[in-house]
């Protein structure tokens, strides 16, 4: 250890930046891996982390903490905690491995991007612990479920899902591609560490460890808690690249970036984190809601930073965000359940009596609108009709987000005047979006995106052979034994009706 | 006769869907075509009529997709009468 104490030393060794004299600026920091936005070298050189921290610090830390999540992994191993879990929170973390596990690694090439393009050399230092922190985890989550695999094949998800073409796959990989892995470093420090691992993951994860503990995944819970504490560091990348961005006139570069990104990741965060919250917890274990948890977590710690930083809360806050906080997950819910094969995991439907009497007093109304779909549905089962509940067709998709429109849902609860997607016809090619947000963040940069098919556009264009669900299914990388199933047999439908089994 | 896709929304139902028409098809068929993968499975069935909507305009059951002046991926909203 050093002889000196850290304040001696710490902002000597750190600041490391120089005047260039034998290269251009854009030799050394090419406007694609690190857009400037105008703003003068040395402008940089004033970014100052929040949290402070020593390179062999760091690693005694890290190695604490993989000693402690480790060994936790391995006692538990040998019992039979995996097979007792409820099976809805079986499905939840099969999801999160599936779609979390690799983009931790693609979140390392962003951290790498940031530690070589970072336009300050404490900027650097933080991006380079960034880069091991990512590494850490993509380790960590692909090791656990590895674990997991006796008890449960498709936990090989883990590593596979992002190898593959299912279409949540593709709306994520389009995500984090868009966010971090084809990002240039000063917009990956806004929109990867303030607006996605600030506003969403790292209070996610606080969340998610305490459910786990709940429920009584230890293992799951010390894992995610190890994750977060990595998280709460490199997190704050995002805060001092934003001052400098303010500092030197370029507040609506910030916004814009903060708008952006917000978006995206709220709709991905309300498929994964909205699914698990309200329906695939164990009713008995649930703390709050989905919409009571981005209240009082998410959207009361954003609203609180975007004024601390002089910003304003995204144009969409209260006309589209605020707004789907009642139905936009109640409807993805619906599509995944009734597309079930098209996911790696088992949907929990979460709609017995008792569980619909808490959607009720969460979303007033719920009974009324997607009770009646339910309804139907349930009917279906009742009659031994199963296959009247599965596809024979597929949703069309939105070509930003990626995600099925579920935009009749949202008309179905009076929040939306239409059920119809937004159109936008250019290039000979029609592009649908499920949103104005959605629309808005194509139109603001619409060669980043045009290329892109989504996954309807690709069975429409002859990608997908034979053009069939089977094709398809094939195409997303899942085998019949790998095809999600409803996770308790469809007991739900069946809980609280006298003289009925259990349909097979 | 020419196959191509629309852009199906049952009433009641939550989702955009995506259903196969052909071009010679009467309102009433399509109508059918929509209502296949919705009606009876998330939306109670009902025995009533259907009607097609387009562009805000309730279409003739004999009205052809090729009459109506329908394209691929337009946006036909279908329920019942």
């Amino acid at each position: 250890m050093p002889k000196l104490a850290r304040s001696e030393w710490y902002d000597l060794t750190r600041d490391m930046n120089w005047t260039l004299r034998y290269v251009e600026e854009d030799q050394v920091w090419p406007q694609v891996q690190s857009n400037s936005y105008g703003i003068p070298t040395e402008q940089w050189w004033i970014w100052d982390e929040p949290y402070k921290i020593t390179y062999p610090e760091y690693v005694h830390n890290q190695v604490d903490k993989d000693t402690s999540v480790y060994a936790v992994n391995s006692i538990l191993a040998r019992s039979a905690m995996y097979e007792n879990l409820d099976p809805g929170w079986k499905s939840a973390i099969l999801a999160h491995y599936g779609a979390i596990a690799v983009p931790e690694y693609m979140a390392g090439i962003g951290e790498a991007r940031m530690g070589r393009f970072g336009r300050s050399a404490a900027w650097r230092n933080m991006a380079t612990y960034g880069t091991l922190d990512e590494t850490r985890h993509g380790q960590i989550q692909t090791f656990f479920p590895h674990g997991l695999l006796p008890e449960e094949p498709r936990a090989d998800w883990a590593h596979k899902a992002f190898h593959t073409n299912e279409w949540g796959v593709i709306a994520a990989r389009s995500l984090f591609d868009d966010m971090f892995t084809a990002n240039d470093a000063v917009s990956t420090a806004i929109q990867l560490t303030f607006t996605f691992e600030t506003g969403f993951t790292n209070l996610q994860f606080l969340g998610m460890a305490a459910d786990a503990m709940k429920v009584g995944d230890v293992d799951f819970a010390s894992l995610i808690s190890s994750i977060q504490t990595d998280e709460a560091r490199h997190a704050q990348q995002g805060e001092p690249t934003i001052k400098v961005l303010i500092a030197n006139g370029q507040a609506d570069v910030a916004q814009k970036l903060v708008d952006h990104m917000f978006w995206r990741t709220w709709h991905i965060f309300a498929l994964l984190t909205g699914l698990s919250m309200d329906y695939y917890t164990p009713l008995e274990h649930r703390k709050h809601s989905f919409k009571e948890f981005m209240n009082e977590m998410v959207i009361k710690q954003f609203v609180d930073q975007f004024r601390d930083f002089g910003l304003e809360v995204p144009w969409y806050w209260e006309s589209h965000f605020l707004q789907e906080l009642d139905w936009y997950h109640h409807g993805l819910h619906l599509g995944v359940w009734g597309w079930r094969p098209t996911v790696w995991w088992n949907p929990d439907a979460g709609v017995s009596p008792e569980e619909r009497d808490w959607l009720e007093e969460k979303y007033p109304g719920w009974n009324d609108t997607f009770g009646k779909v339910w309804d139907a549905i349930t009917a279906n089962i009742r009659a031994g009709k199963p296959e009247l509940t599965l596809p024979e067709t597929f949703p069309m998709v939105c070509n930003m987000c990626q995600i099925p429109l579920v935009n009749p849902a949202g008309h179905l609860v009076g929040k939306l005047d239409s059920p119809e997607p937004l159109i936008l016809d250019t290039d000979g090619r029609r592009r649908l979006f499920c949103s104005e947000p959605c629309k808005w963040v194509y139109e603001q940069n619409p060669e980043r995106f045009a290329g892109h098919l989504n996954i309807i556009d690709r069975f429409l264009s002859g990608v997908i052979q034979p053009p069939t669900i089977e094709g398809a299914l094939n195409y997303m990388g899942l085998s019949p034994a790998e095809q999600g199933q409803d996770a308790t047999n469809y007991a739900w439908a069946f809980a609280g009706q006298p003289g009925s089994r259990q349909a097979s | 006769m020419a196959l191509f896709p629309v852009q199906g929304i049952f009433d009641g139902d939550f989702v955009v869907l995506l259903v196969p028409i052909d071009d010679t098809d009467p309102m009433s068929v399509v109508a059918e075509k929509v209502a296949y993968h919705a009606a009876g499975r998330r939306v109670a069935a009902q025995p009533r009529p259907l009607q097609v909507r387009f562009q805000g305009r309730v279409l003739a059951d004999t009205a052809t997709v090729t009459d109506a002046g329908v394209g691929p991926l337009d946006v036909l909203q279908v329920g019942y009468r």
